[in-house]
């Protein structure tokens, strides 16, 4: 079995480096060597990677086998998939497949202090320039997975973002990423570096929406929080039903900030989420929180780290899951509190309702503390949904069905109602219902 | 209205109601007292349709269809209200969704249309005010970090939303400050008519000098062992329950 495993990794991998090697002879000439250099660097790093196996702690119950399977292609610039809404009304950036669709984005109408552009135009500015190169092969060159270096040698039109220091933006920042393979299976690799310099405040979301057929999104994000600064980021997770996604959010914070994540996962056939939370410095405040709903077999999984490193930060995670049908969860929270991280304050709790007898939820907090005085909570539970509710709903006259999506509902509000921001909480909740109605026809 | 004929009820093979019959007419209020594990709350909840206690023998009609081959839902559509004991909290439900949700349900199931958002509100606010509840409350969750007498006014909310044909109240005065009682009391008084009737379940006579019942049944071990008018209450009072025990 591993012998086979092994093989189909070695062959998956010399298909990437055919891909790999097809696709720079395209480009040849269209591709500035600042690029291509960081390209070649993530495929020689991914020659070298292991895609992760069951036998890690970290992919126990996640088999990438699926993802490792299709021949994957690269989209063209020519696919017009249909295009999905933004959330809400602000700083609107899509993207078709992965790739910038620049005509129907607000790039050239950006407020002052905001610089959003291609990670190759940045790489042309003498003043980005090395930050964007020591960020990515910071992530790259010791991944803590091969889908980091694979997401370095396919992206090619990442973002770049950087908010100047004591810039609070009025208007929402809108990443829409609308998918859609009509033909071959289609790895799309979305690429974002986001530096929010000190006494900054910011929000984006980023809203996949999927419109039909097999494809990878493979993401990498990585952000640079300032010192004192608070950046909230949202993921609307809605890919198709026969899709993948992988996702690596990693945030680094400095002193006296806050940075909150909120991740909606609805859509995909396989979704494995990678959030990390690096403080790098004392006062910081991190917030994850996530909903999740899975329905006939999908696989939802999200993995969280959080470094608490120095004195007085507080982390707070929130998960909540409800699984049915054949669909199987996956919920694994690491916390490290480290010897100096006196004072730390960190509570997780991930709460699931599995509702069919053959969906499955696999829980795992994992809190690691050295430092003596700190308070830290975790809790993790897998139930049903309480009959005396459902009874007390019925006895009021509404209808069994009713009386359980209302209780469902009001199961994954509460991780809902951490979002302040009016017009977020509704389109999280609109989307909620979407699929509750979905689930129950 | 209400017919209920030779009620034998187990729960995990214990019987613990032996044998009820009661027949209860419109306009008619009936008080079931009795002491702690008579069966008294055991004969509410059959009647709102809990599934954990099996029907082994009897009969109950209610308005002529047999009551014990209707769904929980359905009961509520066809008039029957349970005010509980102890009300489910539910977190993450508004109380406004969840009064929305039912009274367009059983409107719904009377064959009515449903309210208009704004009729609906206006409604709300009404019923909300007559039992003196604040209209903030129902913006919180349902009955979560409610009082005790929270609970039951809110229980009453429903009710006089509802307006059921038959309501139960299931020890809904226990625990209940005076002031508290009498907002209860007043809630049933003025829902009482020629065509609704009332069970009302206690442990205590006190709630029967707000709300008059025409009759009052004592229940001991699973039978009921005395009925008569009012003044058996009263007679409860002053000799206890032993007295009933040595009765039967």
């Amino acid at each position: 079995m591993a012998e086979t495993l092994q093989r189909n990794n070695t062959d998956q991998l010399t298909r990437f480096s055919t891909l790999f090697a097809q696709t720079e002879q395209s480009l040849n000439g269209h591709s500035t060597d600042a690029t291509r250099s960081i390209r070649s660097r993530s495929m020689e790093v991914l020659e070298k990677t292991d895609f992760p196996n069951r036998r890690s702690e970290d992919w126990k119950y996640t088999s990438v086998a699926p993802l490792l399977a299709p021949e994957w292609v690269l989209p063209s610039g020519s696919q017009t998939a249909p295009r999905a809404q933004a959330p809400g009304t602000g700083i609107t950036i899509h993207f078709q497949n992965g790739i910038l669709d620049r005509a129907n984005s607000d790039l050239d109408t950006l407020p002052e202090g905001l610089l959003i552009c291609s990670i190759e135009e940045a790489l042309e500015m003498e003043t980005e320039r090395d930050r964007v190169i020591k960020f990515l092969e910071q992530e790259i060159v010791t991944p803590e997975n091969a889908f980091i270096p694979l997401n370095g040698a396919f992206a090619r039109q990442g973002i770049y973002l950087r908010l100047k220091k004591g810039v609070r933006l009025s208007s929402d920042i809108h990443f829409v990423h609308s998918n859609e393979s009509t033909g071959a299976p289609l790895l799309i690799s979305p690429q974002l570096v986001g530096i929010i310099e000190s006494n900054a405040e910011m929000r984006i979301t980023e809203t996949f929406q999927g419109f039909g057929g097999t494809y990878l999104t493979n993401i990498l994000n990585r952000f640079e929080v300032g010192a004192n600064s608070h950046f909230e980021h949202y993921k609307f997770q809605l890919e198709s039903p026969a899709a993948f996604q992988v996702n690596n959010t990693k945030a680094y914070i400095h002193r006296d900030s806050t940075f909150s994540n909120y991740n909606l996962e609805l859509g995909g056939a396989l979704v494995r989420n990678n959030v990390v939370t690096i403080m790098l410095d004392s006062g910081i405040t991190s917030n994850l929180y996530g909903a999740f709903l899975g329905i006939d077999r999908q696989h939802l999984d999200t993995q969280t780290f959080i470094d608490h490193a120095f004195p007085h930060c507080q982390s707070n995670e929130l998960y909540k899951g409800i699984l049915t049908d054949r669909a199987h969860g996956v919920f694994n929270g690491k916390v490290i509190v480290r010897q100096d991280a006196q004072k730390t304050n960190a509570y997780q709790q991930n709460s699931n309702l599995v509702l069919s007898p053959t969906a499955v939820m696999d829980t795992k907090p994992q809190l690691e503390i050295f430092a003596d005085d700190v308070r830290c909570s975790h809790g993790a539970t897998i139930g049903q949904l309480d009959e005396n509710s459902v009874f007390y709903l019925k006895s009021r006259g509404i209808p069994d069905a009713e009386a359980r999506r209302l209780l469902q509902l009001a199961f994954l509000q509460e991780v809902l109602d951490n979002i302040e921001v009016e017009y977020l909480h509704e389109y999280a909740s609109d989307l909620l219902i979407a699929k509750f109605e979905k689930a129950s026809a | 209205m209400l017919e209920i004929k030779d009620l034998h009820v187990s729960i995990e093979d214990k019987e613990i109601l032996r044998g009820i019959n009661l027949q209860v007419n419109p306009g008619e209020v009936h008080a079931i007292m009795g002491p702690n594990g008579s069966g008294k709350s055991t004969l509410a909840s059959v009647l709102a349709g809990r599934e954990e206690y099996e029907v082994t023998s009897g009969s109950i009609l209610y308005n002529g269809q047999d009551l014990l081959e209707m769904d929980v839902d359905k009961r509520a559509h066809a008039g029957l209200f349970l005010a509980f004991q102890y009300p489910v909290e539910i977190p993450g439900v508004s109380t406004a969704t969840f009064l929305k949700s039912s009274v367009n349900a059983v409107r719904k199931g009377r064959g009515l249309e449903e309210l208009k958002p704004v009729d609906m509100l206006k409604l709300l606010r009404q019923k909300a005010a007559e039992l003196e509840i604040d209209p903030k409350f129902l913006q919180r969750s349902l009955n979560e970090g409610f009082s005790g007498g929270e609970k039951k006014r809110n229980e009453m909310l429903q009710m006089s939303l509802l307006e059921p044909s038959l309501g139960i109240l299931d020890e809904t005065d226990s625990g209940l400050d005076i002031d508290a009682l009498k907002i209860v009391a007043d809630a049933v008084n003025k829902l009482r008519s020629p065509e609704r009737s009332f069970i009302v379940v206690t442990h205590y006579q006190r709630l029967l000098d707000y709300i008059v019942p025409d009759f009052v049944h004592v229940l001991s071990q699973g039978r009921i062992v005395r009925s008569g008018d009012k003044s058996l209450a009263f007679e409860l009072e002053e000799r206890g329950y032993d007295w009933v025990r040595e009765k039967a």
